[in-house]
């Protein structure tokens, strides 16, 4: 059985078919990319798994357990973490308490134990923040010492994507969902990121969905490659495979009409 | 040597600018105490003040502030930390006064004890809070200010209306509220065999129940729901998918900011002994919120500072000679602080003093029509005044007429882009403003407290949107 099944999921917005009949599977310690042009449907996928839409047919299952009908905090309880496309960090508040905020599911202190400040209070608290550093030097020197404290729209771009990272991080998930991870960085920063996904399932024992574009990313990470067109799934397999398929080829480039050939 | 990066450098510049020149040496010592010293300072600023005032006016004064404080620290639970705009915040505190009054009054002959009242009140508060917020929270925005608007005005209406209400078990009317009368002869707090019936009996009550409400909201603020308050604040969407029960935590930031009102409720109740529905009405609700955002959304000592701005000032500005006092020290205030460099400062100062002084000593020698004499009773500020102002005669007329100019003056002062030419124009506008002060504003008071609260309103929305002690948000980067 594999750590994450979707299974005949299908999702549409009104007339429009978004995600039709999809079925993937993500096994455990596997890092899995997911590819396909603009609005081929892979944030929806991952918004379907994290229960921000619900399918309207199929099931979604994680260690055996349907997702279906959950909150999305209870699915992110279940041990699914995400980044987002469009950078969410909570801006006004501090590095550090970005990471330390996801660390509510796994956190147990009631109203009584925080208004009394009682020992296991307290305990909890340096275990929180402790866990939150060791996420966030996960990246190095970058998000380290007087950084900790800044207000987290003081980062730069790249900075930002890292710390969704470690806030994804601190919920203890099992699976990391990456949403274009790559989006937006200069080449070296590139690089470091397919470095980093590698480290994320080394060290950190993640395993890893992603949405990426950027194919030498997708080269350097996959396991397994899975490909989307008009929210259905046209290829599945290596990254050589996938990338050499005709299918997708033609999804991207389109079809060589019958003038030039 | 540790590294110190550039980037580490500019980061705190903003710390060093604040510890620079006369004003910083005098805060800096402040800012280095502790966050629970500075309270348990104003703990005991606020202890000893019924011990050297014994005057009952004023400790009603001060136990006012003390309660719009609570409750504005309760609004900003719901407000500022949860980021939810509840505009029926005050009928949990009318919720809590009518139900204790219920409890110990004459009105239906209970006499309940009052930890029993209380504990009842606090309960049944949470308890409402809870069911008023479930339906609610599927609104965001505008639309739940609405709908708890809605909520706030039913209890207003239900309070005047319910002194004749039909029971199936009676023929007469049951008169549950009193309706426009209210309830009165309500019952003292009573603690340990101890009644706390006079003016600083309640005052001490309110000051202990007060400081136990900042210290858990403080640690709570610090815990993982604060920051899950804070996350949702930012951005709902993102709190839910990292694992937070947005929707758990909304609740429970509406039922505690009711429990706290509807506790506080019960103390107003028993310290002013009667509750009316008119104390309960919208004109609170906007007081309180102006004491949130004034102070600061979110920061505890913020929303205490704007309950005090909002509760004791206009008090103090009741007494001409305090008022006076307020005025010419706020005026420098501003001076000091908005005017750069200090050269500046001192042209104005000695601009407006000096030139007045040889303005008047020239009149008075020339014109002696145009100048009345002192009024002697006046304190020693405004003798030193009075030395440089003319007083003429009609000073009525002028005074008005001065008025509508000053404004005009004041406009052009803030606007001019030149320097030199504000420091020119500063002197005669100063000098105005006094002239305006000591004929006109000065002579009524109740009139010009609201003008002049009106006055710190805009100026300080205008330059410090985020309130007096509150964060400035970034919403787009």
């Amino acid at each position: 059985m594999s750590l994450l099944d979707l299974t005949h999921v299908h999702k549409h917005f009104g007339g429009l078919q978004v995600v039709h009949n999809l079925s993937l599977a993500v096994n455990a310690g596997e890092i899995v990319s997911l590819i396909g042009p603009n609005g081929a449907g892979k944030t929806t996928v991952f918004n379907l798994i994290t229960g921000l839409y619900r399918p309207e047919r199929g099931d979604i299952r994680f260690n055996g357990q349907s997702l279906l009908g959950l909150e999305p905090h209870a699915i992110t309880w279940c041990g699914i973490a995400r980044t987002f496309q469009t950078l969410r960090l909570f801006l006004n508040m501090s590095v550090i308490e970005n990471v330390m905020a996801a660390a509510y599911t796994r956190t147990h202190a009631n109203l009584a134990q925080i208004v009394f400040r009682t020992p296991a209070f307290r305990r909890e608290e340096v275990r929180i923040r402790q866990m939150a550093e060791e996420k966030l030097a996960f990246f190095g020197e970058r998000l380290k010492g007087y950084r900790l404290d800044q207000p987290a729209y003081s980062l730069s771009y790249a900075n930002r994507r890292r710390l969704e990272i470690a806030r994804a991080m601190a919920t203890e998930p099992k699976l990391l969902l990456l949403d274009e991870p790559a989006a937006g960085m200069n080449p070296n920063e590139t690089l470091e990121i397919t470095e980093l996904i590698g480290e994320l399932r080394a060290r950190g024992g993640y395993t890893v969905l992603v949405i990426e574009h950027d194919m030498k990313v997708v080269e350097g990470i996959s396991d397994r490659v899975i490909a989307l067109d008009y929210g259905e799934k046209i290829a599945e397999g290596s990254y050589h495979d996938v990338a050499t398929n005709e299918r997708v080829i033609e999804a991207y480039l389109g079809r060589k009409s019958a003038t030039t050939k | 040597m540790e590294k110190f990066g550039r980037d580490e450098w500019v980061a705190q510049a903003e710390a060093r600018r604040k510890a620079r020149g006369a004003l910083g040496r005098v805060t800096a010592p402040w800012e280095r105490l502790p966050p629970w010293a500075r309270f348990a300072l104003f703990v005991v600023l606020a202890a000893a003040v019924p011990q050297l005032i014994h005057n009952d006016y004023v400790i009603r004064v001060g136990g006012n502030f003390l309660l719009y404080g609570a409750l504005a620290l309760g609004l900003n639970v719901v407000v500022g930390y949860a980021g939810l705009l509840d505009l029926g915040y005050v009928a949990f505190y009318g919720m809590g006064g009518y139900t204790y009054a219920l409890l110990s009054s004459p009105q239906f002959g209970i006499h309940w004890p009052t930890w029993a009242s209380i504990l009842f009140v606090v309960v049944l508060s949470l308890g409402l809070g809870l069911l008023l917020g479930s339906p609610s929270l599927r609104l965001v925005g505008d639309y739940l200010a609405i709908v708890t608007l809605g909520f706030g005005q039913i209890f207003v209406q239900l309070a005047t209306s319910f002194d004749r209400l039909q029971v199936p078990w009676s023929d007469q009317p049951l008169n549950l509220t009193g309706g426009p009368n209210g309830v009165v002869n309500i019952d003292p707090i009573r603690l340990f065999d101890f009644a706390f019936k006079t003016v600083a009996h309640n005052y001490y009550l309110l000051l202990a129940t007060l400081a136990l409400i900042v210290i858990g909201l403080h640690h709570l603020n610090q815990s993982r729901v604060g920051r899950a308050w804070r996350a949702m604040r930012e951005d709902p969407l993102a709190a839910e998918a990292m694992g937070m029960p947005t929707k758990r935590l909304k609740l429970l930031a509406f039922a505690l900011g009711a429990a706290i009102a509807g506790l506080f409720g019960a103390l107003f109740g028993a310290w002013q002994g009667n509750v009316f529905p008119s104390n309960f009405g919208v004109t609170l609700l906007i007081l309180l919120y102006a004491m949130v955002i004034l102070g600061g959304l979110g920061s505890l000592a913020g929303v205490l500072i704007g309950a005090f701005s909002l509760s004791v000032v206009p008090e103090m500005l009741r007494e001409v000679e305090l008022s006076r006092y307020l005025f010419y020290l706020g005026g420098l205030l501003v001076l000091v602080t908005r005017l750069r460099p200090w050269r500046h400062l001192a042209a104005a100062l000695v601009g407006t003093i000096g030139g007045g002084y040889l303005l008047k000593l020239g009149v008075t020698n020339f014109w002696p029509t145009l100048v009345t004499a002192p009024q002697p009773s006046v304190s020693p500020l405004g003798r030193m005044v009075q030395n440089w102002l003319i007083i003429p005669p009609n000073a009525t007329l002028i005074g008005n007429l001065v008025f509508v100019f000053v404004v005009l003056l004041l406009l052009f002062v803030a606007r001019a882009q030149n320097a030199l030419a504000r420091v020119v124009a500063l002197i005669p506008t100063l000098y105005l403003l006094a002239f305006v002060w000591e004929t006109r504003l000065a002579l009524e008071p109740s009139i010009t407290r609201l003008l002049l609260l009106g006055v710190l309103l805009i100026v300080l929305m205008v330059y410090r949107p985020q309130g007096i002690l509150g964060q400035r948000r970034v919403e787009i980067v």
